[in-house]
């Protein structure tokens, strides 16, 4: 084999995909416009959320009689709090709690006198807090638009210090505990050290997301791979091709050159992971909690380099064996769609990550590096697994480039001719696929 | 300059190929000699293609040898062959110099190399204009002028051309003849196969003619026509050709001007010339041998061939 040739085609490869709109667009477009998108959906939620202008003041009509404080301790004059006010009316008697009929006379005139100040706009809302609060805990908010989280934390606090002010002196606790009676603490199991809630979710997506640019990356460039074949025997090019580099020369440097090329797209996405993760805290707790360990990350990039060997050698064939681009992109379209299966159960792997359906896909040599990966973010994956799963994705990869060499070497001339499983499967009973690069007449058909 | 041979450019030894129940090529043997211009013709489906592909090592004969410059075809072999197929085309996306480069590259010549030689050939075809442009770019006569500057670059030994001159006009046929011929001036063996037997009568020293696989014709082009040459001359100008000593029968032409004369037994070419030439009743503009075209030639073994194998 000539290194030499090997490297031209692999130079060749890398440099024309490189400058492909497509790869230009998929390795900074894709990061850049998804890094643009979770600001602004970050900016738009977070501010929707946590914005309290729009509730300057809320009304209060205590059916239940529990209302006692109505400032909150230590919030200054300024606070975006809003300001919590006791809905009355001098006019009207209060009724005795044992005549119903006169309560729920009074507290409607009371919610009249609060609907007619929210539409005077003195009030911004109003809370009723039902007759039965102490048992049942409902508290109706009335109001116009979005309701921000934060509004619901705030009428929660407030709630909170109407229960603590209630509180016997003889409890052996903090007051405002009632409220609120427990405050979580996640560790991580194996480290014992404290997690966030970013850390934990991190988790979970982040093998996810992981899957994601893996399959993106890898389809894409082996799409390239099996593009570049059917266009080099659309445009006959293959023929002058076969004349000046062996066709294990020319397959290698085009796995070669596209390998390169898949791992510049990762590296760019994870450069723009990296600039996300230095610029926002929760970005990084939501990375850290994933813990890789240097051991991890060799065998995430070892099976990225296999998984991506079995793509590229099942487009190459692919490609090979394909008459037209379109025609090649169908049958791609069905392994990608395998390859994706894993994200398609997702459910199945939060449900079960140890249930017969992960593990078939864990050990199906198309979705075993998905189907792993998924299951290292939700469980133990014992080791006998790892070892088979990458056992079988070993020699899925040299099966498959011993199939697509083949198939390569068999149908890299068929012009216009679609190599058949049938015509594929007699050569390779007769031994002649070694032996030839064939023309047309491999079936049978005239000779030129 | 390349270094000649000493031995055949191509050797093909009794070299046979088969499809499945289908042979292709059936113990077909000829040389190539170095530094000639040489012809392979036969009709569609005789095993042309089959057998170029042989020759450059992209199929393997099931039996017999194929000897290509100096010994069997390796790598280092390869990189002395310039190779145009029928069926042409190059990389569609990409600029002419970098395709041309490319492909030089990969026959061993260095980039900068490749690159100079590529604006000097472009600029000898008319192409310097579109030097940066995208062969998508380019008229088809256009593209078929950058695969013939991309076949001959790395300056090979050996160019095997199939159907040269296919689609170009008269201006273009011209030129690329002109570099043909540079090639072969300098020593490059020229192999092609063609339908137009006119070419072949102009440029080729020697011709192989294959149909249904076999050798059917082989040798010198003026050979090969002296083979089929009638016994017959063909005359014009005036006069009572029936009546003329030697004359068994005539035929006029279609135009009306020329008239085949077919000799008697006994009669020479010779011996008609004198009869013309002492006889006042004749008036002669042109006298020549009734030699066959080779379109003729094709027609009559390809149509023979045909018919006996039901064709």
């Amino acid at each position: 084999m000539s290194w030499n040739k090997i490297f031209l085609v692999a130079k060749r490869e890398y440099w024309f995909n490189f400058k492909r709109k497509s790869f230009l667009f998929s390795a900074y477009g894709v990061p850049l416009l998804t890094l643009v998108a979770m600001f602004l959906i970050f900016q738009f939620t977070a501010n929707r959320e946590s914005n309290l202008d729009d509730f300057a003041r809320i009304g209060v009509i205590d059916r239940a009689g529990i209302v006692s404080v109505l400032d909150a301790p230590g919030l200054s004059a300024d606070s975006d709090a809003p300001e919590y006010v006791l809905i009355s009316d001098p006019s009207l008697p209060v009724p005795d709690n044992d005549d119903p009929e006169a309560r729920d006379a009074y507290f409607t005139a009371l919610e009249q006198r609060a609907r007619e100040q929210f539409d005077a706009g003195e009030l911004d809302g109003y809370l009723v807090i039902a007759d039965q609060y102490v048992m049942n805990g409902v508290v109706n908010l009335y109001t116009e638009g979005n309701i921000p989280a934060a509004l619901s934390s705030d009428i929660g606090s407030f709630m909170g210090r109407q229960v603590s002010a209630r509180a016997p002196e003889a409890l052996e606790m903090e007051a405002n505990l009632l409220a609120q009676p427990i405050e979580e603490v996640m560790r991580d199991i194996d480290s014992g050290d404290e997690m966030s809630e970013a850390a934990l979710v991190g988790r979970m997506l982040l093998p996810f997301i992981f899957v994601f640019i893996y399959v993106l990356a890898t389809s894409t460039t082996a799409q390239y791979l099996m593009n570049g074949i059917v266009e080099e025997k659309e445009t006959r090019m293959m023929e002058i091709l076969a004349t000046s580099i062996r066709p294990t020369e020319l397959l290698w440097g085009k796995m070669l050159g596209l390998a390169a090329l898949s791992f510049t797209q990762i590296g760019i996405w994870l450069a723009a992971g990296a600039l996300l993760v230095m610029s926002l805290e929760g970005a990084r707790e939501f990375v850290g909690a994933l813990g890789l360990a240097p051991l991890d990350i060799a065998l995430v990039v070892f099976m990225f380099v296999i998984n991506f060997l079995l793509f590229s050698a099942t487009m190459l064939g692919i490609g090979a064996a394909s008459t037209a681009e379109a025609e090649s992109r169908q049958i791609a379209g069905i392994l990608t769609f395998i390859t994706v299966l894993p994200m398609a159960g997702v459910v199945t792997f939060f449900t079960n990550p140890d249930g017969p359906i992960p593990l078939f896909f864990t050990f199906f040599p198309f979705t075993a590096a998905t189907g792993l990966i998924l299951r290292f973010g939700l469980t133990t994956v014992p080791l006998w697994q790892i070892i088979l799963s990458l056992a079988i994705q070993i020699v899925a990869v040299f099966v498959m480039m011993w199939l697509a060499a083949k198939i390569f070497r068999l149908g890299m001339l068929m012009y216009g001719k679609r190599l058949t499983p049938r015509t594929l499967w007699q050569a390779l009973r007769e031994g002649r696929a070694t032996l030839t690069t064939a023309s047309a007449p491999v079936d049978g058909a005239a000779a030129k | 300059m390349n270094t000649p041979l000493n031995g055949c450019a191509i050797c093909v030894r009794n070299v046979t190929k088969r499809y499945g129940n289908f042979t292709a090529v059936d113990a077909l043997s000829f040389d190539v000699e170095p530094g000639e211009i040489f012809a392979m013709l036969g009709p569609n489906g005789a095993g042309k293609t089959t057998m170029i592909r042989m020759v450059l090592d992209i199929l393997k004969p099931d039996t017999g040898s194929i000897e290509v410059l100096g010994g069997p075809i390796s790598d280092a072999t390869k990189d002395r062959i310039g190779y145009l197929p029928e069926e042409r085309g190059l990389y569609r996306d990409v600029p002419v110099i970098d395709v041309l480069t490319y492909l030089a590259q990969l026959k061993g010549v260095p980039r900068a190399e490749a690159q100079r030689r590529a604006a000097t050939m472009l600029e000898q075809v008319g192409l310097e204009a579109n030097i940066k442009s995208k062969v998508s770019e380019l008229s088809k006569g256009m593209q078929q002028k950058v695969q013939t500057v991309a076949t001959v670059l790395h300056r090979p030994s050996l160019v095997i051309i199939d159907e040269p001159f296919s689609g170009l006009d008269p201006v273009n046929t011209q030129m690329i003849k002109d570099l043909l011929y540079d090639l072969n001036r300098d020593g490059t063996t020229i192999v092609m196969s063609t339908h137009q037997m006119n070419f072949i009568e102009e440029m080729a020293n020697r011709l192989v003619m294959i149909d249904h696989g076999h050798r059917v014709l082989y040798g010198s082009v003026q050979d090969v026509r002296d083979r089929f040459a009638e016994d017959a001359v063909v005359v014009e100008g005036t006069g009572d050709w029936a009546a003329l000593p030697g004359v068994r029968s005539f035929d006029l032409s279609e135009t009306g001007r020329e008239v085949t004369l077919h000799l008697a037994d006994g009669a020479t070419p010779d011996s008609i010339m004198q009869s013309l030439a002492t006889n006042s009743g004749y008036q002669v503009r042109r006298f020549e041998l009734a030699v066959p075209s080779l379109t003729d030639i094709f027609i009559q073994v390809a149509g023979g061939n045909n018919n006996r194998n039901g064709g």
